[in-house]
């Protein structure tokens, strides 16, 4: 049940802006604004180099903004930034796991060092091994598990505290199909549990199965945000694909039957349309 | 900071180093093999060269035979049963050919001298070729049994002219040894010691800096542990303490296995050939030593890992620290090699200064106030680098892994532009 009385995720005016030699200021997140409440799958959606990795990473306190604010269970993200990365776990691609570690070292490692209840780390320690079936290979060293022992292990790890918000930064990348679809069981079961989740991905069908509410972003800037429901009403498109290359174009100022690049840049002008930003 | 989560990341860190084979051969396997397998393997082959060089037999042409008088130095010469008078080499124009082809190992020839009232003098002399093992043996052989006639010769002349012993042995040089055997042992540790201890932390802090830094980049571990709750300074001194720790473990293990080695080793084979030697190290450098592998850790440590943090993958981080390494060679030689004791000037050099402190120590020589010198300036880097570190940690570019992998283009970029 989303409860939406109360927002677990602020963020506010968020930006980031990188200097890179050859393209000069990069303004990789540009005013994003959205709150995220309990039980609630909020989804990022964009192409690949819109943000919504830049984003996370600040709402993780990887990256620090470059303007606005964000908090996560009310804490701030620049001003206290260990007791928001004890509020959250962060999964991505990017975050793989010790090798040389065994998998009930790893869970046991990340539920002590995200500050959980030393007295009770053996017991959450068992929960997560016997909740993704991990106890046949809990001795294993991770180096040596299949990629979908590994997928289990890393979503153990992400949850080993018992964050009340979970970050998921496109998860599904590089998993074949059963291991896609047992990511997002877990994630609508935390879901169930109450958890805040922002799941972040371009792939369409996944967001449209999983996210109570979607953001669209296309150039560090949140074009959309709303239910799919909503979304379909503004832009008269049934399928989300539709809708996000509806809310792309208008961005651009495109109409018609442009090719869109990989990172949502147009490849050919088209008439413009007036401006529909949320 | 956070002392628990400093414990916990500090354990992770050492449970997984202890599993990867690279820390473990060079961290801890070769501080302890490494000595008994060298000094076995040098003392083995010295035996095996030395064996076989007594075994040659010297292959002399000699050119005339000495004065009349003499004859029997060449009849001892003939009959010496590691010398053969090669009697076919009766062309003299082709020896000097025969010698450099090492067809012959020296050619001998007895030389007349007008030395006064002595008839009969000659000098014997010796064409050998010193870059030839063989011909420098043969040279010696000969020389050693010139000096035995000469001494013969003289005694005999003595004797007829009734001189006795005591009266020709006069205005001799007599040297005396007041070194124990304990301080010639010393000598031999401090000189040894000193230079591998300081080399083997360096070794010690080498694998680990670039894996925990470099190496976290390359298994994409270093995000995941940016997400944890624990703060970065806490994270990263957790791991400048472990580079440390194996530092000081690779450093202290090579101590003990030296001083192991060297009685079980070397004491042993030098007794055999009557060098009585005694290995032992004075108490009041073992504190010392301690406080030299602690301070060269902290440095060693917080340089590597400074170089390494900005390589984004292991082979980078290697070749950013490899140059560091042999580096370090150079003020080790200068503060090893040298006979300089520390005092204020040696103490200012880096690492030299902790190299000629170690040596001091063991060979029993304290000097408290260079000591101090030498571990304040070592520490004085310590801080300068961990400044450095602190300033570098500003840089989110630094955590994303930027500037191309490489310190020197931050430097470029950040600190000097």
């Amino acid at each position: 049940m989303t409860d939406m009385s109360q927002a677990t995720v602020r963020v506010s005016d968020l930006r980031k802006t990188f200097y890179d030699e050859s393209r000069g200021e990069v303004h990789a997140v540009d005013g994003l604004s959205f709150d995220c409440h309990p039980g609630e799958v909020f989804g990022l959606l964009g192409a690949n180099g819109a943000g919504k990795t830049t984003t996370l990473r600040m709402l993780s306190t990887v990256l620090k903004p470059s303007g606005g604010t964000a908090s996560v269970m009310g804490h701030d993200i620049e001003r206290d930034p260990e007791a928001v990365r004890r509020s959250l776990g962060f999964y991505s691609a990017s975050t793989a796991l010790y090798p040389r570690l065994t998998a009930r070292e790893t869970i046991e490692f990340f539920t002590r060092i995200n500050g959980y209840p030393a007295e009770r780390v053996q017991q959450r320690v068992e929960e997560l091994v016997d909740r993704f079936g991990i106890a046949e290979y809990q001795k294993g060293r991770v180096d040596k598990l299949s990629s979908g022992m590994k997928q289990k292990v890393s979503i153990a790890r992400t949850m080993a505290h018992d964050p009340p918000v979970l970050i998921f930064d496109e998860p599904t990348v590089g998993l074949d199909v059963m291991n896609a679809l047992a990511m997002v069981k877990v994630i609508r079961e935390l879901k169930e549990e109450g958890k805040t989740i922002i799941f972040s991905s371009h792939i369409m069908s996944e967001v449209e199965k999983l996210c109570d509410r979607i953001g669209i972003v296309h150039r560090g800037k949140l074009l959309a945000l709303g239910t799919l429901d909503e979304l379909r009403a503004v832009t008269g498109e049934h399928y989300l694909e539709d809708v996000f290359l509806d809310y792309v174009k208008r961005a651009e100022g495109i109409v018609g039957e442009a090719e869109i690049g990989p990172a949502g840049a147009l490849h050919a002008a088209g008439d413009e349309l007036p401006d529909r930003s949320p | 900071m956070n002392w628990t989560q400093i414990g916990i990341l500090y354990r992770r860190e050492l449970r997984s180093a202890l599993r990867e084979r690279t820390i473990v051969v060079n961290g801890i396997l070769i501080p302890i093999f490494m000595y008994p397998i060298m000094l076995w393997a040098v003392f083995t082959g010295m035996t095996f060269v030395q064996g076989i060089n007594d075994g040659f037999v010297s292959r002399l042409a000699v050119d005339g035979p000495p004065p009349a008088a003499h004859s029997m130095l060449l009849d001892t010469i003939r009959g010496h049963e590691r010398i053969q008078v090669r009697e076919d080499a009766a062309d003299p124009s082709v020896w000097d050919a025969q010698l450099a082809a090492g067809e012959l190992d020296a050619i001998v020839s007895f030389r007349p001298i007008d030395a006064g009232a002595l008839d009969d003098n000659f000098a014997v002399a010796v064409l050998y070729d010193r870059a030839e093992e063989r011909s420098r043996q043969a040279r010696e052989r000969v020389r050693r049994l010139v000096d035995d006639y000469r001494t013969d010769w003289i005694a005999g002349r003595a004797e007829s002219l009734d001189v006795d012993e005591a009266e020709r042995t006069v205005f001799v040089l007599v040297g005396e040894n007041v070194s124990s055997s304990e301080d010639i042992g010393q000598l031999l540790l401090g000189q040894m010691l000193s230079f591998f201890l300081v080399i083997m932390v360096a070794l010690g802090c080498f694998i680990p800096s670039v894996d925990t830094t470099a190496g976290e980049r390359e298994r994409s571990t270093w995000e995941t542990l940016m997400t944890v709750s624990a703060s970065r300074s806490s994270i990263v001194t957790a791991k400048y303490l472990y580079v440390v720790t194996l530092g000081m473990v690779a450093g202290l293990l090579n101590v003990v296995a030296m001083m192991i080695s060297m009685g079980a080793i070397v004491r042993p084979l030098l007794q055999a050939n009557d060098e009585a030697i005694a290995f032992s190290i004075p108490l009041m450098a073992a504190p010392v030593m301690l406080a030299g592998a602690t301070a060269l850790a902290l440095f060693f440590g917080a340089a590597m890992m400074i170089l390494a943090a900005f390589a984004r993958s292991f082979k980078d981080g290697q070749a950013m620290v490899t140059p560091v390494y042999w580096l370090v060679f150079i003020p080790i030689l200068l503060g090893d090699q040298t006979d300089v004791n520390l005092s204020l000037g040696t103490a200012l050099i880096p690492i030299a200064n902790i190299t000629m402190m170690i040596r001091d120590a063991i060979q029993g020589v304290f000097l408290w106030q260079w000591i101090g010198l030498t571990l304040a300036v070592t520490m004085a880097l310590v801080v300068a680098c961990l400044l450095l570190a602190r300033q570098i940690l500003k840089f989110e570019d630094f955590l994303m892994g930027s500037f191309d992998g490489s310190f020197w283009r931050f430097a470029k970029e950040k600190l000097f532009a």
